[in-house]
């Protein structure tokens, strides 16, 4: 069995997430491609010591700026045309923790087992039109 | 429908801030090379990518991606455009 980086060192140091937090995704998503997402994530790193199922979200943590939705929108997930929208509480309910991962402000959300990636794409519901799409304001650039 | 280079989760990023997948996703590794301009994603989301490094990983090599902003058809459009005026 391979050493895999250790996705616990990534966490960052904040306050729990407030139930209402709106937690983004590119999409549209589908069965296939989460499913893809996780097993990718999985392979490239571990959480205490075994491969991890995760998918890349992220939150909207601040009213302004590039943390915020619309910042989001137009920033990092400006290249997607749709997107879906759901609350970290309504996540959490359903048994799917998010780790506030690398930088602010992307999270992993956990899957127990890949048959969770269903039930996850029901939740997520529908993509929505990203009414930010093709701005040009960009990713955080080096 | 546009090609995809190397198939990747836009959403992901790690420590680098970059979008990260793996060399074995890209249809043909060798476009894969630092600084090369390449589509990345999937098909129904393309964008356009600068290659930024290829790193070792136990699993394989991690690229690592620096995504432009903007749809991908102000792309092809500029590129259409320097073309039909060359």
């Amino acid at each position: 069995m391979v050493d895999l980086p250790e996705l616990r060192a990534t966490l960052r140091e904040e306050p729990v997430l407030a139930t209402a937090t709106v937690v983004v995704r590119g999409g549209p998503d589908s069965i296939a491609k989460l499913s893809a997402h996780a097993t990718r994530t999985a392979r490239a790193y571990a959480l205490d010591g075994v491969p991890v199922l995760g998918i890349s979200v992220f939150a909207a943590l601040d009213d302004i700026g590039m943390a915020s939705l619309d910042g989001i929108l137009g920033g990092k997930l400006s290249t997607y045309r749709v997107v879906h929208l759901i609350t970290a509480g309504d996540l959490q309910e359903a048994g799917f923790a998010l780790l506030p991962t690398f930088g602010r402000p992307h999270l992993t959300l956990l899957l127990k087992t890949i048959d969770q990636v269903e039930p996850l794409l029901d939740m997520l519901g529908p993509a929505r039109p990203n009414p930010h799409y093709g701005e040009m304001t960009g990713r955080r650039r080096r | 429908m546009i090609a995809v280079d190397i198939v990747a989760d836009l959403n992901t990023e790690d420590e680098t801030g970059y979008v990260w997948t793996f060399l074995d996703e890209a249809r043909d590794p060798a476009l894969i090379v630092p600084g090369t301009l390449v589509v990345a994603g999937d098909e129904d989301t393309p964008a356009v990518a600068v290659v930024v490094d290829l790193l070792p990983h136990p699993n394989g090599t991690i690229v690592h991606l620096d995504v432009l902003p903007g749809a991908i058809d102000n792309y092809l459009a500029l590129a259409r455009r320097v073309t039909a005026t060359a």
